[in-house]
């Protein structure tokens, strides 16, 4: 027999004024299976809880009723009432009649007639509320780091110099990411190499950080806590455990004339390489689809070379099993590929360049060692124009949003380029400055006012060539009229875009993505590093376009909430999930697709001989977050959410 | 005369947006028609079309099922499942001869505590035109006669 | 030869080679127009098997009680290109395996039973978007637009006339290979969602409900408007719903074994015009 206890609060004046509590109070004491329907000023004070509490013990009820304020306010207060009284939290419904009754009525007679239709339905309601425990998950205290630019590492290393062990993924050759390709970095101008380097090997030499490099994640299974992720180990055909490193195999390859992705095509390398020379690991690895060898089954010169036999082609792919409790997604960005500007003549010609390009010219370690000289014919440019928005903030182009970036480093870059050619003529077209930052406008200004470059605020309409010169014509909209610039070459600020396969990424690991295919965050604003995926954090330039500070801020934040995860062996989550009946499910499924978090499976049901007898839909109550989406779809009804079952709701409003 | 016609109204909302947007409609003292009675579920992916049915059963002259708009969803997609469903419901109710105006959607933020009063005010104003829904209290008359033999 | 000795003989080479347990046709009826189904397990019976304009029936219904196909064995089927249709949904939702179905596949042209190359699910593909592009069936679609030219009160009024007839047998649902759940919604009491006697409110929401779980998965096979014996217009009903499908979503049920359910998956694009 239900024992319902209904408590009606005057919230001060705020219910009382409006409400009728006393014939609430009353009406609501007549109502089949309310016990105790009282009434009192603040339910929510100390004595107004006790009062509560006391009524619980006393009369051994088996719900709650608190006729008040929004559960969003006081639900958690009354819980925890509840609970030390001895009644499961679970068995407590709030009544909202100040936010939803008193607050927003003029008619007393009304507000009083709407204030008991809501606590009834609410009586009958809780009349069917279930004793519900929290989830207990045990967590996996290991975290998986995915993508080892600049963010993964930052995250990795936080994570790992806390004590907790951090599995590193990445799919280059080497660590470092874009970052390891910058030249010199805004607004302090220090080498990206010199500041980026140390933290790479730090990584690799930290005893809690297991590298995974030449390796991708196929696949993540489980849920916060305990995620089970396959990593595809590519086949190196270096051993890793054996090579020193020493680069005897990168000097005999005899394929020499490969255009190095790491040097945007500007330089070479060989079939059997290193991105860099100071790639973290520093293990070559071999192209298999350039090596003469897998090619046409002969050389294996860089066999022959090395000395302690660490070459070894017969290495196959191979998938290694990694438990991890939370997941890190740091996998960067792309630069936007300019040739859908053939305005510009990006791909047509030589000196028409996209800032990464530009980055390497003016690296020290890069293809001109730090001269910047054009591609063509390798003379110094007397006039650069630089281009920005190429591909930003134009719908036309599919990129709405500004990469955020590219106001600073084409001001870095037209100063690079003062510095290293004196005489140099830089002018840059631009369609606004954004330079918030610490340190940023005041770079910018001084680009313009120290180094002289010349900003030109305005849209380039075309880039054509004529007597070996780039004619660049555009217009400035400052002064209203159109301009032409002779230069020797053109920087276009190419847009910063999600990684190619970013959507079928997040698909695979179970992560919601924008239009673009930027990562989704939990909430832009509240929730910025965590994804709708419990126990799935974000940071850098997968998420949305960041600079360096920004992407290891966040970094250190994600780092931070997975630390929080780990700080306890146990998770508790809320119980509001939902459950299946196997005796009634009809396995069409399509729960299992419809389900935004993955959470549904396939279960078998076997005789008592092990027989498979039918196949079920199962909840993962670890990743289920309690939408109730699969309940709806279900057509047998034969899933329910706790909390909000059918007979719950059904009662509350066939008492409406 | 009789007294005026007063509907009864009622709205299956997510806890997330909608329902936090009543009570922003609260806490702001905004004002609108004691004539809706609000049923929270957690999102607008558990409303299930039986529960607009059960409504209009127990005497409810209108429905008003509101969530999260599209890409603010709590759990980033039940409102696109839900609109799916709504949108091949609301197809259905309307072939059977249920009026279409007597059956509203609507996407409500947690911020949108005006628009909240504004459609409630909207639809009650709407369906007081309207007139009770006789049609469909009708079909429970004759659960009444039917099953007093 | 005619496509009927065609088909008998096809049925006892499948048979006698063992290549399927079971042939499901169609036979003799209690009058001359009506066909009933025949479960012929060895060929000395093929002679059973009647194809003719009058096999109409949708026949895949017979494939989902539990235990027919759980042995791994092929069973050989009659089935219509709407019945073909309904292998795809089956198959997509999980309830069979289109690999263990053999298709006897034919068309009613002119009230003649004209042969269907193919003999898998996947075969017809072709024959099933060539379908989806010559669309909906008109004739149903001119009594839907009589009905919705008429006003939401006439229209309630034609359904309450029709459903007041309802006498809950539930032939609709036996004879539906959609209806394949182990227990139905309306059987369902805890909660009792649909009222169960035969009264008009009860019969209301049954038919709603059936219809919104027919949404997008629906053939038109008909089976439950010849099935009912109070005559309601079953199919126009479930008429209504494929075109919602097929003109909001693009959905056209069961175009293939993949074909996700319309109501479990989503576009963020999908219109939303009627949401305030």
């Amino acid at each position: 027999m239900a024992k319902i206890g209904v408590f009606v609060c005057h919230c001060g004046e705020n219910i009382a004024s409006m409400v009728d509590t006393a014939k609430l109070t009353a009406t609501i004491a007549d109502h089949p299976g309310v016990t105790v329907s009282s009434e009192y000023k603040y339910f929510c004070s100390d004595p107004g809880q006790e009062t509560v509490k006391k009524a619980i013990r006393e009369n051994g009820l088996t719900g709650v009723v608190v006729a008040a304020c929004s559960p969003r306010m006081h639900e958690q207060t009354f819980r925890k009432a509840c609970a030390e009284a001895g009644l499961n939290p679970y068995m407590l419904e709030l009544a909202n009649i100040r936010e939803q009754c008193s607050w927003v009525h003029t008619d007393r007679d009304e507000a009083t007639e709407k204030a008991i239709e809501i606590t009834r339905s609410l009586v009958e309601k809780v009349k069917r509320n279930n004793d519900l425990k929290p989830i207990s998950v045990p967590v996996t205290r290991r975290a998986m780091v995915i993508g080892g630019g600049v963010a993964g590492i930052q995250a990795a290393i936080d994570i790992a110099s806390a004590g907790r062990e951090v599995v590193l993924v990445e799919r280059e050759p080497s660590i470092g990411g874009h970052m390891a390709q910058l030249s010199e970095t805004f607004p302090t101008l220090d080498c990206s190499q010199c500041i980026l380097t140390p933290r790479m090997v730090e990584a690799l030499q930290h005893p809690n950080i297991t590298m995974m490099t030449y390796s991708e994640v196929e696949e993540v299974d489980g849920y916060i806590g305990n995620f089970t992720v396959k990593v595809r180990r590519k086949a190196r055909y270096v051993r890793m455990e054996t090579c020193t490193g020493c680069g005897d195999c990168i000097q005999k390859c005899p394929v020499k004339k490969i255009p190095s992705d790491f040097e945007c095509g500007l330089g070479n390398r060989t079939a059997i390489y290193t991105p860099f020379a100071q790639a973290v690991p520093n293990v070559p690895v071999i192209d298999r689809t350039r090596c003469t060898y897998f090619k046409n089954g002969k050389c294996k010169i860089c066999q022959k070379t090395c000395q302690i036999d660490s070459i070894d082609f017969d290495q196959q792919d191979r998938i290694e099993t990694v438990e991890v409790g939370a997941i890190v997604v740091a996998t960067g960005f792309q630069v936007q590929n300019t040739a859908i500007y053939g305005e510009y003549g990006y791909g047509r010609y030589k000196d028409v360049v996209t800032g990464l390009h530009f980055e390497r010219l003016a690296s020290a370690s890069g293809p001109t060692a730090g001269k910047i000289l054009r591609p063509s014919d390798g003379k110094e440019p007397e006039t650069v124009v630089f281009i920005q928005c190429a591909g930003s903030r134009d719908a036309a182009k599919g990129v709405k949003y500004c990469s955020k970036i590219c106001c600073m480093y084409t001001a870095k870059h037209a100063m690079l380029y003062a510095h290293k050619v004196h005489h140099g003529n830089s002018q840059i077209f631009y369609m606004d400055i954004r330079a918030a930052g610490k340190g940023y406008d005041e770079f910018t200004r001084r680009a313009i006012e120290e180094d002289e470059a010349g900003y030109i605020r305005g849209r380039v309409s075309r880039v054509f060539e004529e007597n070996g010169k780039l004619i660049v014509r555009g217009a400035d909209t400052l002064l209203g009229r159109p301009v032409e610039v002779v230069a020797d070459m053109v920087v276009l600020a190419t847009a910063m875009v999600p990684q190619p396969d970013a959507k079928d990424f997040a698909k695979r690991i179970g992560i919601g993505y924008d239009e673009y295919g930027f990562f989704n965050e939990a909430h832009l604003k509240l929730r910025p590093v965590e994804t709708a995926t419990a126990g799935i954090y974000l940071c850098g330039a997968c998420q949305s376009p960041k600079d360096i500070p920004d992407s290891v801020a966040q970094a250190s934040a994600a780092a931070a909430k997975v630390l929080g995860l780990f700080s306890k062996e146990q998770l508790e989550r809320e119980p509001v999930i939902a459950s299946v009946t196997d005796a009634t499910c009809a396995g069409c499924w399509g729960c299992v697709i419809a389900c935004p978090y993955n959470a549904i499976d396939r279960k078998d049901i076997t005789d008592r001989n092990g027989n498979v007898v039918k196949r079920v839909a199962s909840v993962n109550p670890g990743l289920c977050q309690g939408c109730g989406t699969c309940v709806t779809f279900c057509r047998s009804n034969s899933i329910d959410l706790a909390g909000f079952t059918e007979k719950q709701i059904f009662a509350e409003v066939m008492a409406l | 005369m009789s007294e005026p016609f007063e509907p009864k109204i009622v709205a299956f909302v997510c806890t997330y947006c909608t329902y936090a947007g009543a009570d922003l409609a609260g806490t702001s003292r905004m004002k609108y028609a004691s004539n809706v009675r609000i049923v929270r579920l957690p999102c607008t992916g558990r409303i299930s079309p039986m529960f607009i049915l059960k409504a209009l059963q127990k005497g409810a002259d209108g429905v008003l099922v509101s969530g999260c708009h599209p890409g603010d969803c709590h759990f980033a997609q039940g409102n696109y499942h839900a609109r799916r469903r709504w949108t091949v419901f609301r197809a259905l109710l309307a072939f059977t001869g249920i009026p279409e105006e007597r059956i509203k959607f609507s996407w409500i933020s947690a911020a949108e505590g005006a628009k909240f009063t504004e459609l409630i005010n909207g639809i009650t104003g709407q369906i007081r035109t309207l007139g009770p829904f006789e049609q469909y209290q009708e079909l429970q008359k004759v659960i009444e006669t039917q099953s007093t033999y | 030869m005619g496509i009927q000795e065609q088909y008998r003989k096809e049925a006892a080479e499948l048979l006698s080679s063992g290549e399927v347990k079971l042939v499901i046709g169609y036979g003799e009826g209690s009058t001359a127009e009506r066909r009933r189904p025949v479960f012929v397990r060895s060929a000395e019976y093929v002679s059973r098997l009647v194809l003719d304009g009058s096999c109409v029936a949708n026949l895949s219904s017979y494939l989902v009680p539990e235990g027919l196909l759980s042995d791994g064995k092929k069973v050989a089927v009659f089935l219509k290109p709407d019945g073909i249709r309904s292998i795809n949904i089956l198959a997509a939702e999980s309830q069979l395996d289109p690999e263990q179905v053999v298709i006897l596949g034919f068309d009613i042209e002119g009230g003649q039973a004209a042969p269907l190359p193919g003999r898998k699910a996947s075969d017809f593909t072709a024959l099933i978007g060539s379908l989806k592009s010559a669309g909906l069936s008109p004739e149903l679609q001119k009594d839907a637009d009589r009905l919705e030219q008429m006003s939401a009160s006439e229209r309630f009024g034609y359904w309450k006339e029709q459903f007041s007839k309802c006498i809950k047998c539930y032939a609709c649902r036996q004879v539906c290979p959609m209806c394949y759940c182990r227990r139905c919604i309306v059987d369902v009491n805890q909660p009792q969602w649909i009222n169960t006697s035969s009264h008009t409110l009860g019969n209301f929401e049954w038919n709603i409900i059936r219809a919104f779980h027919l949404a997008g998965r629906c053939v038109s096979c008909g089976g439950c408007d010849r099935s009912c014996p109070v005559n309601i217009p079953l199919r126009l009903i479930n008429h209504r719903m494929a075109k919602e499908a097929l003109d909001t979503f693009g959905h056209y049920a069961g175009e293939s074994a993949e074909q996700q359910p319309v109501l479990a998956t989503f576009r963020q694009e999908d219109p939303e015009t009627f949401i305030l």
